[in-house]
C-alpha cells in the first residue's frame, strides 16, 4: 500500500513470473488478507502461508506491503514448478 | 550522527518525539518529516533547506527556499552544508521516515551531506530498513550510533510502566503475558493500552488477545476501532485516504461537522494521530495505522472509496494542491479527468519544481490507454530531462491533439506547445527556425475563471520568457527587451520569482548588443547593472549558481573583459562555469567558450584563447541555426590563428566562408589580420576599407575600433606614422565613452599607443589606463579602498579563503589541500569573524576589495 499510487513502470520487462511461498508469522485476518490479493491463503499452525504466481517487481510489491505492514516475515521460497505444487486453499478465512 | 532503523510500529518517531521534548536540549533542532514516498528529490532538498534555515534562524537574510525548474543537486546539498556550518550554536538535523524517500539521486546527495557535515551538528535519521547510504567510513571512525529494533523494545518492566502511566491496572501475570503476546513491539503495547483504558476487565481483554493467533496489529487495530463511537470509526476510515488531513478536510470525507475535535481528542489519546504544526491543525496518522485502515476501508466499504478520492481532489483543486489532487483523480480512476488536469497544469507544475512528481504522475496511467493530451506532458518531462528527440516525439503529438481539442481549450494548448516547442528550440540552439511561429505568444491569454486567469498568466509569463530570450539570442531587438521587460513584471506580480530571474537575465544577455551598436555614454556600465540586477534577485532565492542566472553572468564577465577587468572577470567566469554545470542548451555553452577565450586573448594568452575559440566553433557547428555572435567568434579565431602564426590554417577556414560571412566586418577584420601576417599591409587595408566606410555590416562599433587599430599597424609596416597614429586616435575616441580596453589588448596595441604623441591625443588618460592594463596592472587597482580594519588573516587562513571563489566545495578544497574538512570549516569561520561577514560570497566580495586574493590570481 504505498500512496494511492498504482505500481509505477508498466513498461519495464519483467522476467517470467514464477510460483512462491511466503510465510508470515500469526494469522491474517480478512483486512490484512486483502492486501496480497493475488496470493492464495493457507494456515500452517501459528503461520500464514502465502502462494501465488509473482513477476520479480509483483514480488517486491509483495514484500514492501509485508514491511508497511509490520508483517514478521518468516521464509520466501522459490517453488520448483515440477516437484513442490502446494494445493490452493480456497478458504480466505482466518 | 545516529541512525535507528526498525520495522513499522517499533516507536521510531515516539522515540524521536520524547527526546525532542526533553528540556535542556543543546543543540537546535531541525526537524524533517518525509513525505509519504516521496518521488521528488527537489521537493525533499527544499523541506529539508526550508526546516534547517528555521532552526539556524537565518530566515529573514533570504527569501524562503523556492523551487526552481532546472534543479542543480550538487549546488543545493552545498548550499545545506553551508547554511549548517554558517549557523551559530549547534544543530541537530532529524529526518524522520527517510524510507519514504524513494528518489535514488536524493539519497546519493544525501551520503554526501551526511558523510561532509560541519562540527557541531548532528544528524539522527530513523527508517523502516537499512538504505543505501555509505555510512561504513563514520561507522569505521566511530562517529555512527545505531538504535535498532532489538533497542526499542519494551522490556516486561517497561511494559510494566508504559500501563501504570496510562492508569491500567494489570496484574503482573497479565503483564507477562501482555509483553509476550506483543513480544515488545511499541506500537501493540500502545494499541493494547488504549484498547485497555476503556474496557471493564483488562484482564480478559489480555487473555482473549493472547488466545488469539490473529497479527498482533490486525487483532488491536480491529478491537480499537470497535471501541470507538460511530463517527470517529467513520472519520478515520474515510479520512485514511489522505496522507495528510485537516478538520476542514474531514469534514467534507465526512459529511459531519465536529472532525477536528476528533482529531484533536484521537492526538490527545495518544492514538496514532499527530498534529503536524504548532497550531494543531494539521494532522497525520501512523503509517502502520493508515495502511490498516485503508485496507479495512477497501474491505468493508469499496464502493465508497472512489466518491471519497473525488471529494478530496475538489478540495485540493480549491486550496491550490494540484499535483494532490490530480493523485486523487487518478485513484478514483478518472484517468481522462487526470489526463486534462496534467495538461493544463504541466507548465505549472514544472515553474513549481515539481517535474519529478509530474513523472510519477504520469507514469501511473494504465499501459495502453490513449490519452493524446499527456503527450504534451511527456514533451515538458523529457526536456525536462534532456531527451530532446523524444521531446519532439511527443510535441508533435501533442500538436496533432491540440487542432482537435475542445474550443476552449485549443488556445492554452496551442500557447503551451508553443512554449515547448521553444524551450525545444532553446536546447537545440535552432531559434530561428521556430521564432516566427511563435510571435502570437505576444497577445494574452483570456479565460473566463479564476483558474484560467491563474495558468494563463503562467503560460504567459513563461511564453514572454520564451520569446524574448529567441529573440535576444538572435538579435531581434527591442521586441527582446520589450518582452522580456513585460515577462519580468508579470513574473513578480503573479509570484514566479523564477521567471523573473530568468527574464532579467536574459535581459542583461540582450544589452550586449545594445551596448555594442553606438558608442554612448557608459553603456557598457550599464549592462552591467542590469546584470548585477538579476543576478543579486537570484541570490535572494540562492540561485546564485543556478543555470537560470547564467546569461547575467556570462554577460557580466564579457562586459569585464571588455573593460579590461581581467581578474575580476575571471572570477567571475569560474561562477558562471559552476552555474552551467548541469546540461544546459548548446548556445550558452559556445558563448562561455567564447568569453574564456576573450579573456584568454585579452591576457595575450593566445594558445589558451585560440583553444576556446576553437571548442566554441565546434560546438557552433553542431547546432542547427545560426548564431548571432558566429561572425564574431569566427573573426577572432581566424585572427587568433593568423597571430600564432597558423596563417595556412586561417586561409582554409576564410576561404570555406558563404560570402554574407565572408562580408561581415568582423571577418574583414580577421582577413586583415592575415594579411599582417603575411606581410602584406596594403592587403590588409583594403580588406578593412568597407569596415572602416562602415559598407560591411558590423556587430558594433567595437568591430569598428579593432578595424581602425589593423589600419594603424598597417599603415606602420607602410611607413606612414602619420596615419597610423590618426588611426589609434580615432580607436581611442571610439574607446573613450566607454574606456573599452579589450581591442587594444588583443590586437596587441601597446606600441601603437606608445608611438602617438600626447600631444596629439585629445584622450590621454584613456591612454594611460590602456597601456597600464596592457603592461600587466589591473584598472581597479589604483583605487585603494577606504575600509575598517581587519583582523590579520593566519597564513592557514589565506590559504583556504584563496580557494574560496572557486567553485570547489568544501570537502573538495579539504581534498586540495590535504587537510581534513573540518580544519577547513574551522578557517572559514574564522575568516568569516575576521572578516565580519556571514557567508562565502559576501566573504569573497570584502577579500576582494581588500586585496587578499590577489596572490592568488597569479598564482594560478
Amino acid at each position: 500500500m504505498r500512496g494511492h499510487l498504482p505500481a509505477l513502470d508498466h513498461d519495464r520487462m519483467d522476467p517470467v513470473p514464477a510460483r512462491y511461498m511466503i510465510r508470515i508469522n500469526g494469522h491474517l485476518g480478512a483486512t490484512m488478507l486483502s492486501a496480497f490479493p493475488a496470493l492464495a491463503p493457507q494456515q500452517h499452525g501459528a503461520h500464514t502461508v502465502l502462494t501465488g504466481l509473482l513477476d520479480q517487481s509483483a514480488l517486491y510489491g509483495v514484500l514492501a506491503e509485508i514491511e508497511a505492514l509490520g508483517l514478521d516475515l518468516l521464509e520466501l521460497r522459490k517453488l520448483n514448478p515440477d516437484r513442490e505444487s502446494p494445493q490452493i486453499d480456497h478458504d480466505r478465512s482466518p | 550522527m545516529t541512525v535507528v532503523s526498525a520495522p513499522a510500529g517499533s516507536g521510531k518517531t515516539s522515540l524521536l518525539r520524547s527526546w525532542a521534548g526533553r528540556p535542556g536540549q543543546r543543540y537546535r533542532l531541525a526537524v524533517l518529516q518525509v513525505q509519504r514516498d516521496q518521488q521528488d528529490a527537489q521537493q525533499f532538498w527544499l523541506a529539508l533547506l526550508d526546516a534547517v534555515r528555521h532552526a539556524s534562524a537565518t530566515t529573514g537574510r533570504a527569501e524562503p527556499p523556492a523551487a526552481t525548474p532546472d534543479f542543480n543537486p550538487p549546488a543545493m546539498v552545498d548550499q545545506v552544508l553551508s547554511e549548517l556550518a554558517d549557523a551559530c550554536g549547534g544543530i541537530t538535523v532529524v529526518i524522520d521516515d527517510l524510507h519514504e524517500l524513494t528518489s535514488p539521486e536524493a539519497l546519493a546527495q544525501l551520503t554526501r551531506l551526511l558523510t561532509n557535515l560541519p562540527p557541531r551538528v548532528h544528524a539522527i535519521l530513523t527508517t523502516r530498513h537499512d538504505l543505501p547510504l555509505g555510512l561504513h567510513q563514520l561507522r569505521l571512525a566511530g562517529e555512527l550510533a545505531e538504535i535498532r529494533a532489538t533497542d526499542l523494545r519494551f522490556s516486561e518492566s517497561e511494559t510494566c510502566e508504559l500501563l501504570d502511566a496510562s492508569g491500567i491496572a494489570l496484574s503482573a501475570a497479565g503483564v507477562a503475558l501482555l509483553h509476550q503476546r506483543t513480544e515488545g513491539w511499541a506500537a501493540g503495547l500502545r494499541l493494547a493500552a488504549i484498547s485497555m483504558a476503556g474496557h471493564p476487565e483488562p484482564e480478559r481483554f489480555v487473555a482473549e488477545f493472547s488466545g488469539s493467533d490473529r497479527t498482533v496489529a490486525e487483532y488491536l487495530i480491529a478491537e480499537m476501532l470497535e471501541r470507538q463511537p460511530e463517527d470517529v470509526q467513520d472519520l478515520l476510515l474515510r479520512t485514511s485516504l489522505l496522507d495528510q488531513v485537516n478538520g476542514e478536510l474531514a469534514d467534507l470525507l465526512t459529511g459531519r461537522s465536529g472532525s477536528e475535535r476528533i482529531l484533536l481528542s484521537l492526538e490527545d489519546a495518544n492514538a496514532f494521530v499527530v498534529s503536524l504544526d504548532p497550531e494543531r491543525t494539521l494532522f497525520r496518522y501512523h503509517h502502520l495505522f493508515t495502511d490498516l485502515l485503508r485496507l479495512e476501508l477497501r474491505r468493508t466499504r469499496p464502493e465508497e472509496i472512489p466518491a471519497l478520492h473525488r471529494r478530496a481532489a475538489g478540495w485540493f483543486i480549491l486550496h491550490g494542491q494540484v499535483a494532490e489532487a490530480i493523485r486523487h483523480i487518478e485513484a478514483a480512476g478518472d484517468w481522462t479527468d487526470a489526463a486534462r488536469l496534467l495538461a493544463d497544469h504541466s507548465l505549472s507544475l514544472a515553474l513549481d519544481g515539481q517535474a519529478q512528481t509530474m513523472q510519477a504522475l504520469v507514469q501511473a496511467f494504465p499501459p495502453g490507454a490513449d490519452h493524446p493530451e499527456l503527450a504534451m506532458v511527456r514533451a515538458g518531462v523529457d526536456l525536462n530531462q534532456g531527451r530532446l528527440d523524444e521531446a519532439a516525439a511527443h510535441l508533435t503529438v501533442a500538436e496533432t491533439y491540440t487542432q482537435t481539442a475542445p474550443p476552449d481549450r485549443r488556445r492554452r494548448l496551442r500557447v503551451a506547445v508553443a512554449s515547448l516547442h521553444l524551450s525545444l528550440a532553446r536546447r537545440r540552439g535552432d531559434l530561428a527556425s521556430v521564432i516566427e511561429q511563435v510571435k502570437f505568444l505576444a497577445s494574452p491569454v483570456t479565460g473566463r475563471s479564476n483558474e484560467d486567469i491563474t495558468l494563463g498568466s503562467d503560460l504567459r509569463a513563461v511564453a514572454l520568457m520564451n520569446l524574448g530570450t529567441a529573440e535576444a539570442w538572435t538579435l531581434g531587438l527591442p521586441d527582446a527587451e520589450r518582452h522580456l521587460r513585460e515577462g519580468a513584471i508579470l513574473a513578480r506580480r503573479i509570484g514566479r520569482p523564477y521567471l523573473e530571474v530568468s527574464c532579467l537575465a536574459q535581459l542583461a544577455f540582450s544589452y550586449i548588443f545594445h551596448g555594442a551598436a553606438l558608442p554612448k555614454i557608459a553603456s557598457f556600465a550599464t549592462t552591467q547593472r542590469h546584470c548585477r540586477e538579476a543576478i543579486a534577485l537570484a541570490e535572494r532565492y540562492g540561485w546564485g549558481t543556478e543555470p537560470v542566472v547564467a546569461p547575467a553572468l556570462m554577460t557580466l564577465v564579457s562586459t569585464m573583459v571588455w573593460l579590461g577587468e581581467f581578474d575580476e572577470a575571471e572570477r567571475w567566469l569560474r561562477r558562471t562555469e559552476r552555474a552551467l554545470q548541469t546540461d544546459t542548451g548548446p548556445d550558452i555553452r559556445l558563448l562561455l567558450h567564447q568569453t574564456a577565450g576573450m579573456l584568454h586573448a585579452g591576457r595575450g594568452r593566445r594558445h589558451e584563447a585560440l583553444e576556446e575559440f576553437g571548442a566554441a566553433e565546434d560546438l557552433a557547428s553542431q547546432l542547427e541555426g545560426s548564431q548571432a555572435l558566429a561572425s564574431q567568434m569566427t573573426g577572432w579565431l581566424l585572427a587568433t590563428q593568423a597571430r600564432l602564426g597558423l596563417s595556412g590554417k586561417a586561409r582554409a577556414l576564410l576561404a570555406a566562408l558563404d560570402d554574407e560571412r565572408a562580408h561581415s566586418g568582423e571577418i574583414l577584420n580577421a582577413r586583415a589580420v592575415i594579411c599582417l601576417g603575411e606581410g602584406d599591409p596594403a592587403g590588409a587595408l583594403g580588406a578593412l576599407r568597407d569596415v572602416l566606410d562602415g559598407r560591411a555590416p558590423a556587430l558594433g562599433y567595437t568591430t569598428v575600433m579593432e578595424a581602425h587599430l589593423l589600419a594603424g599597424f598597417a599603415h606602420r609596416e607602410l611607413g606612414d606614422q602619420r596615419a597610423a597614429n590618426q588611426a589609434a586616435e580615432r580607436a581611442l575616441a571610439l574607446a573613450e565613452s566607454d574606456r573599452l580596453i579589450l581591442p587594444f589588448a588583443m590586437t596587441g596595441s601597446a606600441e601603437l599607443l606608445e608611438a602617438l604623441p600626447r600631444h596629439e591625443t585629445a584622450h590621454a588618460a584613456l591612454l594611460v589606463g590602456i597601456l597600464d592594463v596592457l603592461h600587466g596592472a589591473s584598472p581597479a587597482a589604483k583605487e585603494q579602498p577606504s575600509l575598517p580594519p581587519t583582523e590579520e588573516l593566519s597564513p592557514g587562513e589565506l590559504t583556504v579563503l584563496r580557494y574560496l571563489p572557486t567553485n570547489l566545495s568544501r570537502p573538495e578544497i579539504a581534498g586540495e589541500l590535504s587537510v581534513s574538512p573540518n580544519t577547513v570549516n574551522a578557517h572559514i569561520r574564522s575568516i568569516y569573524a575576521k572578516l565580519q561577514v556571514r557567508d562565502r560570497s559576501s566573504a569573497v566580495r570584502r577579500a576582494r576589495e581588500l586585496r587578499l586574493l590577489a596572490a592568488a590570481g597569479r598564482a594560478r
